[in-house]
């Protein structure tokens, strides 16, 4: 992983290390300057061993979910770049026919090239020192049948090389680690890769069929070799391959004298060959110039090791941004842990105040204890989130099994820097930040033990900053109204109203009405800022996904305020409802009221636990709501199998003739049948909606009239004038300049989703439009087709599975020539049936290599796909639920030794040692849940507010809250918290109680 | 006074029997209580016997560390005795479970402590009810009685205020409310007035005399203050772990007092 944020990892490790020096700089000063406080701080460390475990937890949190984020980002990083290395061998460049255009597709619709121009361009580089191989290969899908086990693969590539230019690649190695040579093959005869052996049951020996143009050819396998990209493994999804002599394949495949691609290997090893890359491609580059050749480079290798680091940096920059809520919880769980070792050790730091202990010194005392209990939790931190990423990507290996991607665990020394360094400038902030909270101590109240009074009176100085505040505010809600941006704009609109609630407090203003007012409309800010809801106001403001985080952050913040300063009622409410269980209500009484009378503490706890709470909540709704919208049943499309064609073995355009010639499919049971045309495999097609915009590569394909026909695909929108989804599709079929296109080009679709193209002129939410036209190019003819009106948009929920531009069949000839393949839609008269239908089209097709799937399957697979990860991502942010579960054994604890005397009291007047501790549990009952329904509540909300918006297309009735998964999240955090406390709580209720009232 | 009247605390018979017309309701006979702090052993109470009648106001005085709160603590069943017997009311309380102790506190006993020991998070009247709520009395007798007790302590017009918003003197008198919602037999007071300036102690104190002269209510205070012991009827004075003297008043104007019972001490 080089990168996060954008910030290459390196000058972030230096910042880091250089922050990590000044915190530890700072202690060393203290042990130096002021031995004694340094010492002081030390020797508090083992006062209270159990304490020390549990601070030590919950400081080695935040660290622990960093560590796990970015060794997770490590390992996807590595495992890809190493399957991409063990993939590509010795292959680090590929030279393909450039398009006439320049575009991305070729000149020759099938891609080929004579074999005369490799050999003027491997002539024209002989002399490169970079280069150690060129290699002309041919390739193409094809389907493979091993007649001796009846199994097949429907696409395979079939390589072809030239075994006299092998030198430089050698990455022909049979599966028992010895090199072969394509060389050796006669001219029927093959190696089969790893893959394809596995997939049709391939042994050395055994004599396979392959099939082009619908012809058998056979080959006898020599051999089983490694999968490797000359060995037929172009990407992840389609491994399976064989390969044989160039002169073989351009026989089989009727191409003689054809290549279509050409390998080069740079001069050195398999991984640092990529070094020379640049050079290589520059060089390449000058060559086709000067030579005037129609070929054009790209750098496969290097691009892939990139995709790869980009891929990891992607989910270590994901995984540490939804673990922000854990982050921000373990924060606020140091401020609470040092804040309430100072309200524990009071009476000394009054003490020692009283005997001429400056401020400062206090601080250096807090901060000393604090720096040697984060070193130590840091490092733990840093080891167990490396032990929970490895767990975390064996989970992905399964998600993503379908790639067969190969999960290798691996730790970077600068990734344990940075967790190590991160952790640990944390947490010195935070400690430095409490330690100066806790200084602030009245040396007499703090001799005494005695509470600060309550309400005192602000100084000018928090008048001076609530000013400076609103001040800041008001220039950053202008700066956010200019710039339409949306944070700098809610920031600000946050900073006047707090800034305004601490002036009215100024003024003697009650707490209650200023901070609850001040909370609502906190709530309602970040919570409208959502979805654009305030866009009545104050007009299309933009946000990233970082608004996510900052209103999570800022609605826990705010409706915990609400919630403490108006707890008293629910105090009320709970008495009445304590006073029908009779001998409850003491215990609910004391539950109750100690969380109430310290609202710092139970505002904080409550804060972690909403925090976490509302993020689980809302991965959950939004996962829930995307499945429903973007992954329904409505997905299919009225179709219930797909079958992809074989560009090397078509059907002729008509499915139904192409099995009732096999016979073993019924083709009655099918209720229609459609078709869309594909162009040629290394064609890709360019749309672009204005004559000044450059083209965009995008999928079209042709509608056959069947397609209409048989078609159930809802529309988003309509163009006016057709007054139905029929009306439109009736179009396609009777016109020629008409199209359909998927949602996700609508620009509104979401944060950061869709393609790179977006089109104009249909507005959020519209149901009608003034159609749009937009200008197809096929790149390898130059055959353009401009003026094709839009007229529809496929609803978001099928445009997962019909994606693209659909333009008439005849349209698309016009454009792009014969189709390259086709894909076939049958719907079934019994789509229960579906799975078993594919199966058998499969079976009957298996010459033609058709592939035919079950199309609910696919949706069900891909939904499969989401919901696993998304249950990942929620088991990564769960951590942070033992942040608040940890909070709440904290508090319990410490109530247990800070109210010892009153626990002696209670024993006195009457309490039962049972009651004690149910007061015990009732309270941390109290805490939990408050913020549990405070997470969960707001969860809904902010989930309402984004699915239901514009800029996704969920409709207030298809909104659906997660119940289940809302009862198990609640649960789990409610039932630790209770467990949390049931130590502390027996601890409690087993209060001597005459030693008990003499304890001060 | 052999029977087992806390045994069952909750049936009628056991409500007659707790309030029949007894006079001795606390004998102790040669308690002693040892505290072990792991290094050193400490002989808090050695060997102390004696007998309190219902309705006496008795001071147990000492220097600091004789044992006066232990013995208090011992008697009235918040500490328990390594050996010698405890009867409350005529039940030996060493032999009675956490829980039959407890309910018997809560019906039947008071306490005021030096340091008020309110819970500071909730009101005065919240604090008063407690006792009440835990007897399982319903919320609103508790809160009925708790203003009557506000009521008898002159605070009914402070119930809503929390202790942090009342002076030392109005927070004893909570206690005191406290310690007499439940109508208990015994009040236990440690040092009841000790956090108080002259005024508010003989407050205090006239208040104490007052409902011991009306209600009949045994008053057993520890007390450094001479002149709050010579305010009630009997004053035990103990050192060492052990009772040195124990007298009553004879004539409370003229200031004599004449031996109560003969210690084996004194």
């Amino acid at each position: 992983m080089e990168n996060l944020f954008g910030i290459p990892m390196n000058s972030i490790m230096l910042v880091l290390l250089a922050l990590l020096g000044v915190s530890l700089s700072v202690v060393g000063y203290v042990v130096l300057r002021n031995r004694v406080m340094f010492l002081i701080g030390l020797r508090n460390i083992p006062r209270r061993m159990a304490q020390t475990t549990l601070i030590v937890i919950g400081l080695m949190l935040s660290t622990l979910i960093i560590s796990a984020a970015f060794t997770t980002g490590d390992t996807v990083q590595n495992s890809i770049s190493s399957q991409i290395l063990t993939t590509l061998g010795h292959v680090d460049e590929e030279v393909l026919l450039r398009s006439q255009n320049g575009g991305g597709g070729a000149a020759n619709p099938n891609g080929s090239f004579s074999e005369t121009l490799a050999e003027e361009f491997e002539a024209a580089l002989v002399d490169d020192p970079n280069i150690d191989g060129v290699l002309p290969i041919l390739f193409e899908v094809v389907p493979v049948i091993n007649p001796g086990t009846g199994l097949s693969s429907p696409g395979a590539n079939i390589v072809g090389v030239d075994p006299n230019k092998l030198a430089a690649f050698p990455d022909f190695v049979s599966t028992s680690g010895d090199a072969v040579q394509v060389a050796d093959l006669a001219e029927d005869e093959v190696y089969v890769n790893e893959s394809l052996a596995d997939e049709a049951g391939i042994q050395p020996g055994d004599v396979i069929e392959v099939f082009v143009q619908n012809r058998p050819e056979k080959f006898t396998v020599v051999d089983v070799v490694e999968d490797r990209v000359t060995t037929g493994v172009f990407d992840f999804e389609q491994t399976e391959g064989l390969v044989t002599s160039l002169e073989t394949v351009q026989r089989v495949l009727g191409r003689e004298g054809e290549v279509n691609v050409i390998a080069i290997s740079n001069s050195g090893g398999v991984r640092d060959g990529v070094e020379l890359t640049d050079a290589v491609v520059a060089s390449v580059k000058r060559v086709i110039a000067e030579e005037g050749l129609d070929l054009d480079v790209e750098p496969f290798k290097q691009d892939g090791v990139e995709d790869a680091e980009e891929a990891g940096s992607f989910m270590a920059t994901f995984f540490l941004i939804f673990g922000l809520f854990s982050i921000a919880a373990g924060m606020l769980l140091i401020l609470m842990i040092f804040v309430m070792l100072a309200a524990e050790r009071k009476s000394e730091l009054g003490m020692t105040r009283a005997i001429g202990t400056k401020r400062g010194q206090l601080v250096q005392i807090f901060l000393s204890e604090g720096m040697a209990y984060n070193l130590a939790a840091a490092a733990v931190g840093a080891a167990l989130g490396i032990l929970i990423s490895f767990g975390m990507t064996q989970i992905m290996a399964r998600i993503f099994s379908e790639f067969d991607l190969n999960i290798q665990p691996t730790i970077t020394l600068r990734t344990i820097v940075i967790s190590y360094s991160l952790g640990v400038v944390l947490t010195f902030i935070t400690v430095t930040f409490s330690s100066w909270r806790v200084s602030k101590l009245n040396i007499v109240r703090a001799i005494r033990d005695i509470p600060e009074p309550p309400g005192g009176r602000m100084g000018w100085r928090s008048l001076a900053a609530a000013l400076a505040a609103i001040a800041l505010g008001v220039l950053l809600f202008v700066t956010g109204m200019a710039n339409d941006s949306m944070f700098p704009f809610a920031l600000g609109s946050s900073m006047i109203l707090l800034g305004a609630a601490i002036v009215l407090r100024f003024f003697r203003l009650p707490d209650r009405p200023v901070f609850t007012t001040m909370g609502l409309f906190l709530l309602l800010l970040w919570g409208l800022t959502v979805g654009n809801r305030l866009d009545f106001l104050f007009g299309e403001l933009e946000g990233g996904p970082e608004m996510f985080f900052l209103s999570g952050v800022a609605m826990v913040a705010a409706s915990t305020f609400v919630l403490i300063y108006n707890a008293d009622i629910i105090l009320a409410v709970l008495s009445r409802i304590g006073a029908r269980f009779g001998r409850i209500l003491p215990a609910m009484k004391t539950a109750v009221a100690y969380p109430l009378a310290n609202k710092f503490r139970t505002g904080m706890t409550m804060a972690m636990m909403s925090l976490i709470v509302f993020a689980l909540v809302m991965m959950s709704a939004m996962n829930l709501n995307f499945n429903r919208f973007a992954l329904n049943d409505e997905a299919r499309g009225g179709w219930d199998v797909l079958v992809e064609e074989n560009a090397n073995n078509p059907l002729g355009g008509d499915l139904v003739a192409a099995l009732e010639a096999q016979g073993s499919v019924d083709t009655s049971q099918f209720r229609s049948v459609g078709r869309l045309s594909l162009p040629g495999r290394f064609t890709f097609p360019e749309i672009r909606q204005h004559p000044e915009d450059d083209f965009d590569d995008y999928f079209v394909s042709g509608v056959s009239p069947g397609f209409v026909d048989g078609a159930d695909i809802a529309l988003e929108a309509r163009a006016t004038g057709f007054d139905s989804d029929q009306a439109v599709w009736q179009q396609i079929q009777d016109r020629e300049d008409v199209a359909l296109i998927d949602a996700f080009v609508l620009d509104a679709f979401g944060p950061n989703f869709g393609p790179s193209f977006s089109l104009d002129g249909i507005p959020e939410g519209a149901d009608v439009f003034d159609s749009v036209t937009i200008e197809v190019r096929d790149p390898v003819s130059g055959n353009t087709r401009e003026e094709v009106r839009i007229i529809g948009v496929i609803s978001f929920a099928s445009s997962s599975a019909f994606f693209g531009v659909y333009i008439p069949e005849r349209t698309f000839a016009d454009v792009f020539g014969e189709a390259g393949s086709s894909q076939y839609y049958v719907g079934l008269e019994s789509p229960g049936d579906a799975v078993g239908v594919a199966e058998e089209i499969e079976s009957a097709l298996t010459t033609s290599g058709a592939q035919a799937s079950s199309i609910k399957k696919n949706i069900d697979d891909e939904q499969a796909f989401f919901r696993n990860f998304f249950r990942l991502m929620q088991g990564f942010m769960g951590l942070g639920l033992f942040v608040g579960i940890a909070a709440v054994g904290v508090i319990s604890f410490r109530s247990v030794v800070e109210r010892r005397q009153q626990i002696g009291m209670l024993r006195a007047i009457g309490y039962t040692r049972g009651t004690v501790a149910l007061s015990f549990i009732l309270e941390s009952t109290f805490v939990a849940a408050l913020g549990v329904l405070s997470g969960v509540g707001l969860a809904i909300w902010l989930s309402y507010f984004l699915m239901t918006s514009d800029e996704f297309p969920t409709s207030d009735s298809a909104y659906a809250i997660p119940w289940f998964q809302i009862a198990i999240i609640s649960a789990f955090a409610f039932f630790a918290s209770l467990l949390m406390t049931i130590v502390p709580s027996r601890q409690a209720a087993s209060v001597p109680i005459a030693e008990a009232l003499r304890y001060e | 006074m052999t029977s087992a009247p806390l045994a069952k605390p909750h049936t009628k018979e056991r409500e007659v029997q707790l309030t029949s017309q007894d006079e001795v309701i606390i004998q102790a006979t040669d308690i002693v209580k040892t505290y072990d702090t792991g290094k050193v052993k400490v002989e808090a109470l050695r060997g102390v016997s004696l007998t309190i009648e219902r309705g006496e106001m008795v001071a147990i005085m000492g220097p600091s560390g004789c044992g006066k709160t232990t013995l208090l603590n011992c008697l009235s069943g918040l500490d328990v005795v390594d050996s010698g017997r405890v009867l409350v009311d005529g039940a030996d309380v060493n032999r009675l479970s956490d829980n039959r102790k407890t309910e018997y506190r809560a019906r039947h006993m008071g306490f005021v402590f030096q340091f008020y020991n309110l819970l500071p998070v909730l009101s005065a009247i919240e604090n008063v009810e407690l006792p009440l709520l835990v007897s399982g009395t319903s919320a609103r007798r508790a809160r009925e009685k708790a203003l009557a007790a506000l009521d008898t302590v002159h605070l009914r017009d402070w119930a809503s205020h929390k202790p942090g918003e009342l002076s030392g003197g109005q927070r004893q008198r909570v206690t005191i409310a406290r310690a007499l919602v439940n109508d208990p037999a015994i009040v236990w007071g440690d040092e009841p007035t000790g956090d108080l300036d002259s005024t508010n102690a003989n407050e205090i104190m006239d208040l104490l005399c007052d409902l011991n002269e009306k209600h009949d209510q045994t008053f057993v205070l520890v007390t450094h203050a001479l002149e709050v012991a010579e305010r009630t009827g009997r004053i035990i004075k103990m050192q060492d772990g052990q009772i040195t003297s124990d007298h009553r008043i004879i004539d409370r104007e003229a200031g004599i007092w004449g031996p109560a019972v003969q210690t084996e001490a004194g």
